[in-house]
């Protein structure tokens, strides 16, 4: 186990490696180098003071040693200044990555409040009514755009309730009532999206396993119903749901971007956004940097989880 | 054809189309829903090739007399705030939509099923790297590389398609080459090559129609994508620009400015996209169930 470990988090380093020169890349691609396209933007900055500012972001070296540079600031976890705020991107990440962290946690847990109790009646109540229901609602989360739910959920919310989500980001430990306020039309609205597919998956797999012999042997030996679904046949369900969650981990994070910009959360999806539409490349850099290596870092977890869901799986 | 039902007897295996059409037929016929799906996109195609002859108005003609007109019999989806009529709008954005879709998936799925057959088929170093390089494109979420590529590129239609292609290439490749692996261990790939087949012969004839099911499957359920994400690029703006009836850029230009007043600025163009992806989502369904249910969950 510890081998595999060690293992997966080498195989992990090419992969971020690759996933920098791309990013990395991708900001110098841009026609004309970034500080001409954002001072022809600006318009006001003179070529003196340009060439300056060159200097000190360095832009005035070769590729090679810009990337190496910047892969050092990564790994020193030191990533340099935003262009445009001039704020140092931690401390810019200290303010959006709490939002989106509790954005993205609120949303997975409505989603899998809404999706494995779901999928679990569509499956033992297969071919009724609530199961077509069920069908209908997943297959519909997958269908309806997010930044669609999210401009009706506000306006319907104004018109028929009268009610505005509180303006002003508060943290959870400041006011908690009043952030909960703001977060939870968000996060139900990409819960319900991430549901879609956790809901499916559930409702196939459940399916499959309340065939098992060792079912119909619970079955058999009077267990009650409850026990025998949620006890035996769910348990031994759940992993390709993992693994499904698992994949959703990537949607959820880009699901984060709309939904904050629809309900003006300043998480990292917003502040990516504004750096690239912007072009703060530090920023892009960074942000993107930053996810790629959660994503990783979640799909290592999420692998891991299998052995603990099924003692058959033995990693080498 | 599935890999599991070909008999190593059957050296020259031939692609069966009428087979996959008919294993097609009696799916739809068993589940409604596929049909149904399959009607719809019907309807999408008609109504954009024919969206010059459908729409009541020209989509950039505006009438500011005609303001945000409710629903009436002349404007049966309303006016927005500069008075053009939305579904004569809807219908010209159901052009972009589809085509940012048929271009990009068309673009994502060669690409990514070159890679994947080059990757599968050879193994060894470069099938090392290549993977690595797919892992590391897939480490970034889709639409945050699709925003990061549109905004090096120039946000625009064009841009807008090139970015969802890269966004879907890794997810085909890594599909197609497990297609590849499983396909090269039929023995009459191996008769192949111990006859002196060429490399290209053998994947044509014998590796390629293994994959074409599977790339299919994917395709079409692709197809809902990447219509959400031209929408979502569009929604951001980053994707089509104005005046352009783009229903992404409906929704978050007029639809999000003017939700309370008028609401349908904002219902109809998002139905349009909800309708499109569902349609694609059920079909690619349907395709999956009836050629290799072995895809489930596969997404």
């Amino acid at each position: 186990m510890y081998k595999y470990v060690i293992r997966r988090v080498l195989m992990a380093v090419p992969v971020l490696l690759m996933s920098s020169l791309i990013v990395f890349g991708l900001m110098r691609i841009m026609p004309g180098d970034a500080l001409t396209a954002l001072m022809a933007e600006s318009g006001n900055v003179g070529e003196k003071e340009l060439k300056k500012l060159r200097k000190d972001l360095g832009l005035d070296k070769p590729y090679h040693e810009q990337y190496l540079i910047w892969l050092w600031q990564m790994v020193t976890l030191s990533p340099g200044d935003s262009i445009f705020t001039n704020e140092p991107i931690p401390v810019a990440l200290k303010k959006a990555v709490p939002v989106t962290l509790e954005l993205a946690t609120l949303a997975m847990i409505l989603g899998l409040a809404i999706s494995i109790p779901v999928g679990v009646l569509s499956a033992t109540r297969q071919d009724t009514a609530p199961d077509y229901a069920g069908r209908v609602v997943a297959v519909s989360g997958l269908s309806l755009p997010d930044f669609w739910l999210g401009t009706l959920v506000i306006t319907f919310a104004a018109i028929w309730f009268q009610w505005i989500p509180p303006i002003g980001y508060v943290s959870f430990w400041e006011q908690p009532w009043r952030n909960l306020q703001q977060f939870l039309l968000p996060a139900a609205v990409l819960g319900f999206r991430l549901s879609a597919a956790t809901m499916r998956m559930t409702r196939s797999t459940v399916l499959e396993v309340l065939r098992e012999d060792y079912v119909r042997t619970a079955w058999a030996k009077g267990l009650a119903g409850r026990i025998v679904v949620y006890k035996h046949a769910l348990k031994n369900a759940l992993i390709p749901v993992v693994t499904i969650v698992g994949g959703q981990l990537g949607t959820l994070l880009a699901g984060t971007v709309i939904v904050e910009t629809i309900f003006a959360l300043p998480g990292m999806g917003r502040l990516t956004v504004e750096a690239i539409l912007f072009r703060d490349y530090p920023v892009v850099q960074t942000n993107v940097m930053l996810v790629a290596a959660t994503l990783v870092t979640l799909n290592l977890l999420v692998d891991l989880t299998y052995a603990w869901l099924d003692p058959r799986i033995r990693y080498q | 054809m599935a890999t599991a039902s070909a008999p190593a007897a059957t050296l020259a295996a031939e692609p069966e189309p009428i087979g996959r059409l008919s294993a097609l037929w009696t799916t739809i016929r068993r589940k409604p829903l596929g049909a149904v799906s399959a009607a719809i996109i019907a309807v999408l195609v008609f109504t954009a090739i024919f969206a010059d002859v459908l729409a009541p108005y020209d989509p950039l003609f505006a009438q500011p007399e005609h303001r945000l007109l409710r629903p009436s019999q002349a404007h049966p989806f309303g006016t927005d705030d500069i008075g053009r009529d939305v579904l004569s709008r809807i219908i010209h954005g159901s052009r972009i939509s589809l085509w940012v879709g048929l271009l990009a998936v068309g673009i994502g799925t060669v690409v990514g099923m070159i890679i994947g057959l080059v990757s599968g088929y050879w193994e060894g170093r470069l099938d090392l790297v290549l993977q690595r390089v797919m892992d590391a494109i897939q480490a970034i979420p889709g639409l945050i590389l699709a925003l990061a590529i549109v905004s090096v590129l120039k946000p625009n239609t064009t841009n807008a398609m090139i970015a969802i292609a890269m966004v879907i290439i890794p997810g085909n490749a890594r599909i197609v080459r497990g297609a590849v692996l499983s396909a090269k261990q039929n023995r009459y790939v191996e008769a192949a090559h111990a006859m002196g087949c060429r490399h290209p012969r053998i994947i044509a004839q014998h590796i390629l129609p293994n994959v074409t099911a599977p790339i299919l499957i994917i395709a079409s359920i692709w197809l809902g994508n990447a219509i959400l994400i031209e929408a979502s690029l569009s929604f951001l703006g980053v994707g089509t620009q104005p005046p352009d009836p783009s229903w992404g850029l409906m929704l978050s230009s007029t639809g999000r400015a003017f939700m309370e007043q008028a609401p349908w600025l904002a219902i109809f163009p998002g139905l349009a996209i909800s309708l499109a992806v569902l349609a694609f989502n059920l079909f690619g369904d349907t395709l999956r169930d009836a050629w290799d249910p072995r895809l489930r969950g596969t997404r």
